[in-house]
């Protein structure tokens, strides 16, 4: 059970406060509703090259960094198809300078020529480390466009293209800032060992001057059903053919994401999934076959992906593979298997709950969908998941019209 | 009115209470570790054997390392992951050149019955040649994918000039795999596993019988004799380039050999090494990401082994750039060579240090790892407080000293792949 207070500034800051005795450190998590799918399709990676602009300098203070090191403490930032996160991890006796910190970048940016020169170029090194010198590096790259034809989630993170990052202007920076940066706009987390009304009045304190701003309204267009299979073949320089294979999926607040969840861990249990024991243990078809969800807030993607053998044809592997989805579709699992990925699962939760930067993140993710006290109540959902429900949802996804398969064929092979 | 332009005023750590793990003797070099002061259900349970990749051929040790859990006369790798699977567990095998690591991660009411599947599984493992079979395509199709990585070839190629003419610069290459024999396997399995164990660990509020249980158990492993290790290291000075086509990027290592923690100037160097690149506001990053943009990161790392230890810078540039970017690592070493460091970074970097080790040692796991860390260098906590008291106290002749003594450009391994 993850205890927290949760209270609302006038500006609109919705705040949690989560307390933790047991530790020295304290955890400040800002998570702004803003990710790559609120981008215009003419101005994709904007999010995330905003994310390093972040720490370029806010009105009062030059160097974020620098401020938070002197207190001894550490911060980084992640930018999703969904969300901007930023978190700091300092002594709690410090805390003050995270608050004082983060209210400042909300209050304003001191962006420079220089700052944004840089960081345009930073992370186009990062779009050339991630996403083309390394094999397979760019699958991303074009498997959501293929799987997606409307919605935003059709571009990474990074961008479509490098271009947008390297065109990007302070005027459209300035912008940005001014749409999604603002209290009405985000969830802060604070952590530790504190007591509720020292954190009411330090966040009053730091945050309450900074005007409200306006929701900005999400206006996304939403992806129309898809009713064909999709498939494009590319050729690559790379040792391996590899397949990826992405199903749409629920949204995450609907409840089949989680029967979906749980469907994909049971597809990749290590050594011991059908997929594993039908398509390399009993007919070496692949090096390595996974199946995991995108977690995505709207429609998502449920993916089957890995590597054929050498000498196995894409053609005799998609027969296989969809031997195995029929019979995964026709043949419920074991009540037994059920109950396994079920304790895997909680001990999961039980490591993962463990941090108190977990917990943070969680609590401002789960306010975000709607109610933090969803990370106490979402193992519930997973409980009582059945292995009809499994079946029947099988049933939905694995249609070849529900499909786009990405397929990378090896030149070296 | 908000004073924003000033800093809310600094409070200095206070002491950090270092909590040590319960000793269990199970061998004359077999020590059980025990943090059983953990307020949650989650437990922890490693093994840590002698079996590294220069207890023999690298292949070798890395097939075992992969196999352990391959199957018994009465059960297939399939069922022993089942079985784990039902208990909730997670498990994790890491290979290093001098030891094997496996870790069991489940809820403490499982955590007996895990390790006796373990017991059961390393007893009895038999080495199906059908797993060794798929192990090894596997471990092939990894090879040739990694080595489309710049940044693998140049980890490669640096472990081989750092460490030259040793067990330690030994490197997989993919013909190796087509000699391996089973018999090898079983032989270095029996050598290194059978009577193997150096450490076990348990985190956990597990109960006392339970882990006098596992203690027991695992005695039949432990080592007959102390390990010994090389400490004789002399790396390949110069410039060492791999070519691949079509890079964007360039990887590029930079370091030497250098020491562990019972050498006199590792504290002091460990703060200059946080100084010139290992946190986000260090020197490298300023420079070559901050203000230059040539690559998404960089960082320099104090790397340990048991009997010496080795300096590392590692990056990632723009082919175009790479030239430029060695240059700049240059000028920021032979900058802390000449300058002072100014007593604003210093001051910064010591409270940084501090906040960062008492991160550390928050919470059993991360308390159990930070003991570990001394205890693999026969040391305790008493290093800890040595090494407040030198990031406190040290001051910036000692640092341009320690820059001068360990960081001349040509006493360095150069490596550029890309």
């Amino acid at each position: 059970m993850v205890k927290f207070e949760r209270f609302q500034l006038s500006n609109g800051l919705k705040v949690i406060f989560h307390k933790d005795t047991s530790t020295p450190m304290a955890v400040v998590n800002v998570l702004y509703d803003i990710g790559a799918r609120d981008e215009s399709e003419e101005k994709t990676g904007f999010a995330h090259l905003f994310e390093h602009l972040m720490f370029g300098g806010s009105v009062n203070i030059p160097d974020f960094d620098t401020e938070l090191q002197k207190a001894g403490g550490e911060n980084n930032a992640f930018t999703s198809n969904d969300i901007t996160n930023y978190y700091d991890v300092l002594p709690a006796n410090n805390l003050d300078t995270a608050l004082w910190l983060e209210s400042d970048r909300m209050l304003s940016l001191a962006f420079t020529e220089k700052s944004l020169e840089v960081q345009r170029s930073v992370v186009i090194e990062e779009f050339k480390q991630r996403y083309l010198n390394q094999p397979y590096g760019d699958v991303w790259l074009q498997l959501r466009p293929l799987a997606y034809k409307k919605h935003p989630y059709k571009w990474a993170t990074i961008g479509k293209e490098i271009s947008h990052i390297e065109n990007a202007t302070m005027e459209d920076v300035r912008e940005f800032f001014k749409k999604y940066y603002c209290p009405s706009n985000a969830i802060l987390c604070i952590a530790g060992n504190f007591e509720l009304d020292f954190i009411k009045e330090r966040v009053n304190y730091w945050f309450s001057d900074i005007a409200s701003g306006k929701k900005p309204a999400r206006i996304i267009a939403s992806e129309p059903k898809q009713l064909e299979f999709r498939e494009l073949e590319l050729e690559r320089n790379v040792p391996a053919s590899a397949f990826y294979y992405a199903f749409k999926m629920a949204e995450r607040k609907h409840p089949d994401y989680y029967i979906a969840d749980i469907l994909s861990d049971s597809l990749s249990r290590e050594k011991s999934s059908l997929l594993y024991l039908k398509l390399k243990k009993e007919k070496p078809f692949v090096s390595e076959i996974v199946a995991y969800i995108t977690g995505s807030i709207d429609e998502g993607l449920f993916i089957i992906s890995g590597k054929l053998n050498d000498g196995i044809s894409f053609e005799d592997f998609d027969n296989a593979l969809w031997e195995v989805l029929n019979e995964v579709c026709l043949n419920p699992i074991e009540e037994k298997e059920l109950n396994s990925l079920k304790i895997k699962m909680q001990t999961a939760r039980a490591f993962q709950e463990q941090g108190i930067l977990n917990r943070s993140m969680n609590l401002c993710y789960f306010e975000l969908l709607g109610d933090a006290n969803g990370i106490n109540e979402e193992h519930l959902i997973y409980e009582q998941i059945s292995c009809d429900h499994i079946q029947s949802y099988a049933n939905e996804l694995f249609q070849k019209t529900n499909c786009s398969l990405l397929k990378i064929k090896a030149q070296q092979a | 009115m908000i004073k924003r332009k000033n800093a809310p005023s600094l409070k200095a750590i206070e002491k950090i209470n270092f909590i040590s793990p319960v000793k269990i003797q199970l061998g004359e070099h077999t020590p059980f570790f025990w943090m059983k002061e953990v307020p949650n259900e989650t437990a922890r349970l490693d093994f840590i054997f002698h079996a590294g990749t220069t207890r023999g051929s690298n292949l070798i040790s890395s097939l075992v390392a992969g196999l352990l859990f391959s199957g018994t006369d009465k059960k297939t790798s399939t069922d022993i992951h089942n079985e784990l699977d039902d208990l909730g567990a997670f498990f994790d095998v890491g290979l290093g050149h001098e030891s094997v690591l496996v870790s069991f991660y489940a809820l403490k009411k499982n955590i007996l019955a895990v390790f006796k599947i373990f017991e059961d599984a390393l007893e009895h493992v038999n080495f199906p040649q059908n797993e060794i079979n798929e192990l090894i395509t596997d471990r092939k199709q990894k090879l040739k994918i990694n080595s489309e990585k710049v940044g693998f070839l140049a980890q490669r190629e640096f472990q081989k000039n750092l460490f030259h003419g040793t067990n330690y610069a030994r490197q997989t290459e993919l013909e190796d795999y087509d000699t391996v024999r089973r018999e090898e396997i079983i032989e270095y399995f029996s050598k290194n596993y059978k009577n193997g164990l150096r450490k076990v660990v348990l985190v956990g509020a597990l109960e006392e019988v339970q882990v006098t249980e596992i203690a027991e158990k695992s005695k039949k492993w432990c080592l007959h004799e102390k390990p010994l290790f090389e400490n004789n290291f002399n790396n390949n000075k110069g410039i060492f380039q791999l070519k691949k086509k079509d890079a964007v990027q360039s990887a590029v290592r930079i370091g030497k050999t250098l020491f562990n923690k019972n050498h006199p100037d590792f504290l002091g160097f460990s703060i200059l090494n946080t100084i010139l690149g290992d946190y986000f506001g260090s020197r490298l990053m300023k420079n070559i990401r901050e203000d230059k943009g040539y690559t998404y990161g960089i960082s320099s790392t104090e790397a340990e082994l048991a009997k010496s230890g080795y300096f590392m810078i590692g990056t990632e540039v723009g082919s175009a750039q790479k030239d430029l970017a060695i240059q700049e690592i240059k000028n920021e070493i032979e900058l802390l060579q000449k300058d002072l460091v100014p007593d604003e970074e210093l001051e910064l970097v010591r409270n940084y240090l501090l906040g960062q080790l008492l991160k550390s040692a928050d919470g059993p796991y991360a308390m159990t790892d930070l003991f570990l860390s001394v205890d693999a260098y026969e040391l305790d906590f008493s290093f800890y407080e040595s090494y407040i008291q030198k990031v406190k106290n040290i001051d910036a002749e000692e640092l341009r000293a320690l820059a001068v003594k360990y960081l001349a450009w040509d006493s360095m391994t150069i490596v550029i792949a890309g």
